[in-house]
């Protein structure tokens, strides 16, 4: 195995595939700079540009985008205050309370290094267990496969929002918009709704471009036109300089810290759909509760900041284990991953691994080079950053619409995928308005035909339908996915005590 | 009713009309099960859970009324105001970009797409401003032109009516 | 900053100018999308790979090959139909295009193109899960006529790997049950699984048996395959099915005859190339190349054969 990742890594640091990695890896850390410009987001843009590429290269810059850009949201989220993306929330509580103290430099670097133990960390949980997954995985027939995307999605749906019923009924209209236009099996012509665009049925990626860019876009845009916030910024003229030993002796001092925050995100990026949000507020709650002076956390405390961006970067390895084995995406970005695999008509799921091993451990390589490539870029460019970060919204958003567009025409060369964009774009935003989550939505759309056909072999293959709970592993499967349920439920109640708060859609 | 109540209602009357067209679809020569088999689940099951949303939101509305209706005020008040017509806008300005593309290709729509969105969304001062929207437009649309023509063979549309 | 500006309009402007004037070129101009109407890693993909590059060689212009997968084949069939007549979109077909017609599941014809050329043809080979009890054809027949109907086998239904089950179904008196899984490289997991018992592979699949991943019970081929001696033809064993699936490049209807005439010289040249030949050999596929005349009277009687067949297995729904 270690044998295949070392060849994996030489492969990788040809030039051929190390150009596309450093661009996607640059692209990320600005893109996760960017307030208001999620991953996600980054993701979606780069992807058109991955279409004309081999599908190492292609992969190589969206592993770099996803790494650069857990990475690259805490320079805003240390020096700003304003977190850059979603998954950089926690960061800002301590880490600009830091720089503000007059250590911008230890809040970013304390932040950046644990970054990349985290990744580091997570890559080896990614290398050791995504073959081994993907072993069991290989014995799962139709049932089993059933079983798994039901339990997928039911628990996305519990798990995304307050609300159950509405994650739930979110999860079934993305199932209702793959029964549109044919059936999987057999390509019979079905609720067209007389609409000829239809017939061929809907394809994921142009629905979750526009679900995703729109939703978070119009959310920007509503704000915009009014009186701009002076930002309370750490001054320019400062010294960011540090003694990156004095930094590193800092985290490691802290090994507990450093694995329970890692163990956090991979155990969030594992699961499907939820995406690094929850890792960092996971880990950041737990860091304070462990922590021997809780009072100290908000006020600049290096545990705080450690803890949040450990368990991003560790998200990402998690992630890619769920869409490595299982071929199901464990958040929007690896979501946007599986359609690029699609395009380049690669199938993720068990099988990947052995038979695309070079792809497979180009993958691996990928993420591990690409924390490197992120630290050489930050060492050089940390200081450019913040004026990146000042390109104006209007400018930026009519750009990452028209790559939206050109990602979704180029999907097949037809005009059809981008009214599909558009619609979906209505919908998407029509979706948060009405305070719906998008995760259980996407993971429906990319789901739903797996389903079908799975459940259709199965009645094929044997008509007992008892089989879905009799066969040990779609019994579990199944038998889970009702406790995930029952859970959410029983959370639901234990918080409606509380005060309802609206929750910022997650992306 | 509140929002919940009437998304749910949209959505149960959508699964309903849709699991009505189910019905006539013909079975499958070589499957079991027809074409219509699973998306009846789907929809039946959608329409359930959109029911469970009315009613959980109905229940819910009676709860809230026997609160004092004062909270709820107040967080609407705090809340900033948004700017739903830039919203519309923006999507207005879109949707045309989507419905000219194939007529007038890809560089004209983007540019024109790409200066009327810039300037929309923050209205160019004076003739320098307008310059900036303009060269931002053309920058756009002949980057990404040939980026993705010349160097990655993703081909772009070209206008019906424009040739280009 | 403003000169900066006004020299990088400048700079914009005349690139968006210079492709003006290489529209008028000859085809081909820019890359050609080549459908191939299958995942990845499936046979029609193994065979289409190699040639890509070769068929690229002499248009002198990129040839991306873009899977369609889905529904039987017919997705990627409905596209390439659709895509205009411009020899910009290549169609990798094969004998699918009429089985899926007469059965109904599609209603995309192989008139609807335009041939161009046949590159290949691969014999169809028996093949069996490693999780089956059966050592070899005979006992899989005494199993089967003991549980008619129980036997699961993997097939793109309505496709060509769904006809040459039910051919030797019909030939040795046996019922089989039909399971759909897409494309040979599903149903290579599938069997891998042993989640299905038998299904319809080629030698390609070669290097899995000699791993012990799949067995294979008969070649249908008149004579024993010299890459794999052992492996007996149907027809010895009494089973009177010879069944082969031939693979060729079609274009849109109305492509004019010029692209159409370059096309053919390209195809035809590399076609020609050792190279093509090498990689068919680790096919193990045979080269079969028919111009655009012979191809097209070959379509012609294949698609009255596979109507009798559709007829005779009770598939015909035309």
């Amino acid at each position: 195995m270690f044998e295949l990742l070392g060849a994996g890594i030489v492969n990788v640091l040809q030039f051929k595939y190390l150009i596309p990695l450093f661009v996607g890896t640059l692209i990320g850390v600005v893109g996760g700079a960017l307030p208001g410009i999620t991953i996600t987001m980054t993701i979606i843009v780069v992807l058109p540009f991955t279409f004309g590429l081999e599908p190492l290269q292609g992969l190589s810059a969206m592993i770099g985008v996803y790494v650069g850009g857990e990475t690259g949201g805490l320079i805003t989220s240390c020096l700003l205050g304003i977190p850059g993306k979603p998954s950089a929330v926690a960061t800002t509580f301590d880490g600009f309370p830091m720089a503000k103290k007059g250590e911008p430099g230890r809040a970013l670097w304390l932040g950046i290094w644990a970054s990349i133990f985290g990744g580091l960390l997570g890559a080896v949980f990614l290398v050791a267990t995504t073959g081994p997954l993907a072993r069991i995985a290989l014995q799962f027939g139709p049932w089993e496969f059933f079983s798994l995307f039901v339990l997928a999605l039911s628990m996305v749906a519990g798990l995304v929002e307050a609300s159950l019923a509405k994650g739930l009924v979110a999860g079934a209209l993305g199932m209702i918009v793959t029964i549109l236009g044919n059936d999987p099996v057999m390509g019979q012509k079905r609720l067209t709704l007389g609409i000829p665009m239809l017939e061929g049925g809907i394809d994921f990626l142009p629905v979750l471009i526009g679900v995703f860019a729109f939703a978070q876009i119009m959310s920007e845009v509503e704000r915009m036109g009014g009186a701009h916030k002076a930002i309370d910024a750490v001054q320019r003229g400062v010294s960011l300089a540090v003694s990156h030993l004095k930094i590193i002796l800092e985290i490691v001092s802290r090994p507990l810290l450093l694995l329970w925050s890692t163990f956090i995100g991979l155990a969030i990026g594992v699961l499907p759909a939820i995406g690094g949000s929850a890792a960092n507020m996971l880990a950041y709650d737990q860091a304070k509760k462990f922590s021997r002076h809780p009072e100290k956390f908000g006020t600049g405390t290096p545990e705080g900041i450690i803890a949040s961006e450990a368990s991003n970067n560790a998200n990402v390895a998690g992630s890619l284990v769920t869409i490595m084995a299982f071929g199901i995406p464990g958040d929007a970005v690896t979501a946007v991953m599986l359609g690029a695999l699609t395009i380049h008509g690669i199938q993720s799921g068990p099988l990947f691994i052995v038979q695309n091993a070079t792809l497979a451990y180009g993958m691996f390589a990928a993420y591990i080079v690409a924390h490197a490539l992120v630290l050489a870029i930050l060492l050089v460019g940390v200081r450019w950053m913040l004026r990146i970060v000042e390109i104006p919204k209007a400018t930026l958003f009519p750009v990452v619409l028209v790559l939206c567009t050109i990602g979704a025409y180029a999907l097949s060369n037809t005009m059809s995928n981008v009214y599909v964009l558009l619609v979906f774009g209505l919908f998407g935003y029509a979706m948060v308005k009405f305070g719906f989550p998008l995760a259980p939505f996407i993971l429906g759309v990319i789901l739903g035909d797996q389903i079908e056909i799975n459940l259709i072999r199965a009645i094929m293959t044997d008509a007992n339908p008892w089989l879905f709970l009799t066969r040990p592993i779609s019994g579990s499967l199944l038998v889970l996915s009702v406790a995930s349920l029952a859970f959410a439920i029983w959370q639901h109640y234990r918080q409606r005590a509380r005060v309802a708060t609206e929750v910022e859609a997650d992306f | 009713m509140s929002r919940d109540g009437i998304a749910g209602l949209a959505v149960l009357a959508a699964s309903l009309v849709l699991f009505v067209l189910t019905l006539d679809l013909q079975d499958s020569p070589m499957v079991p099960v027809g074409p219509g088999f699973y998306p009846r689940i789907v929809l039946g099951l959608t329409a359930l859970l959109s029911l469970g949303l009315v009613i959980s939101d109905c229940l819910a509305q009676r709860q809230r009324r026997s609160e004092p209706p004062v909270a709820v005020a107040t967080a609407v008040a705090a809340k900033e105001r948004l700017n739903y017509p830039l919203v519309a806008i923006s999507f207005g300005v879109f949707a045309l970009y989507c419905i000219a593309l194939p007529g007038l290709g890809f560089r004209i729509a983007t540019f024109a797409y790409v200066v009327a969105s810039n300037a929309v969304l923050a209205p160019p001062r004076g003739l320098k401003g307008w310059a900036g929207s303009v060269t931002l437009g053309l920058l756009t649309a002949f980057i990404t032109w040939l980026v993705f023509e010349r160097y990655l063979s993703v081909l772009l549309p070209r206008g019906r009516w424009t040739q280009f | 900053m403003k000169r900066f500006t006004a020299a990088t309009t400048g700079v914009a402007l005349l690139i968006a100018l210079l492709p003006v004037s290489s529209a008028l070129a000859v085809y081909p101009d820019r890359p050609i999308k080549m459908i191939v109407p299958w995942a990845a890693g499936g046979d029609t993909d193994n065979i289409f790979r190699p040639f890509a590059p070769l068929l690229q060689k002499y248009l002198g212009q990129t040839v991306v090959i873009a899977n369609v997968g889905g529904a039987s084949g017919t997705k990627g069939a409905k596209e390439a139909k659709d895509s205009p007549a411009d020899g910009y979109t290549l169609f990798a077909v094969h004998d699918y295009i009429h089985s899926t017609y007469y059965t109904g599941v599609s209603d995309v014809n192989y008139t609807d193109f335009e041939p161009v050329c046949m590159i290949s043809s691969t014999a169809s080979v028996l093949t069996a899960s490693p999780k089956t009890p059966w050592k070899d054809w005979a006992g899989l027949l005494a199993d089967a006529k003991a549980r008619p109907g129980q036997i699961s086998v993997g097939a793109t239904l309505g496709s060509t790997s769904h006809f040459f089950p039910a051919l030797v179904e019909k030939a040795a008196g046996i019922k089989f049950k039909y399971v759909s899984y897409e494309g040979l490289a599903p149903r290579m997991n599938a069997i891998l699984g042993g989640h299905i018992d038998l299904t319809d592979a080629n030698m390609t699949q070669k290097g899995k048996v000699e791993a012990g991943q799949l067995k294979f019970f008969a070649i249908a081929t008149e004579k024993r395959n010299p890459e794999l001696p052992n492996l007996p033809t149907l027809k010895e064993l009494g089973v009177n099915v010879v069944y082969d699936v031939n693979r060729g490049v079609m274009v849109s209807k109305g492509t004019p005859a010029d692209v159409i005439a370059k096309l053919e010289s390209s195809c035809a040249a590399a076609a020609k190339e050792p190279a093509y030949a090498q990689a068919m050999k680790l096919q193990a596929t045979d080269v079969r190349y028919m111009g655009r005349k012979p191809y097209a009277e070959w379509l012609k009687d294949n698609d009255e054969l596979n109507k009798n067949l559709a007829k005779d297995l009770g598939l015909l729904k035309r």
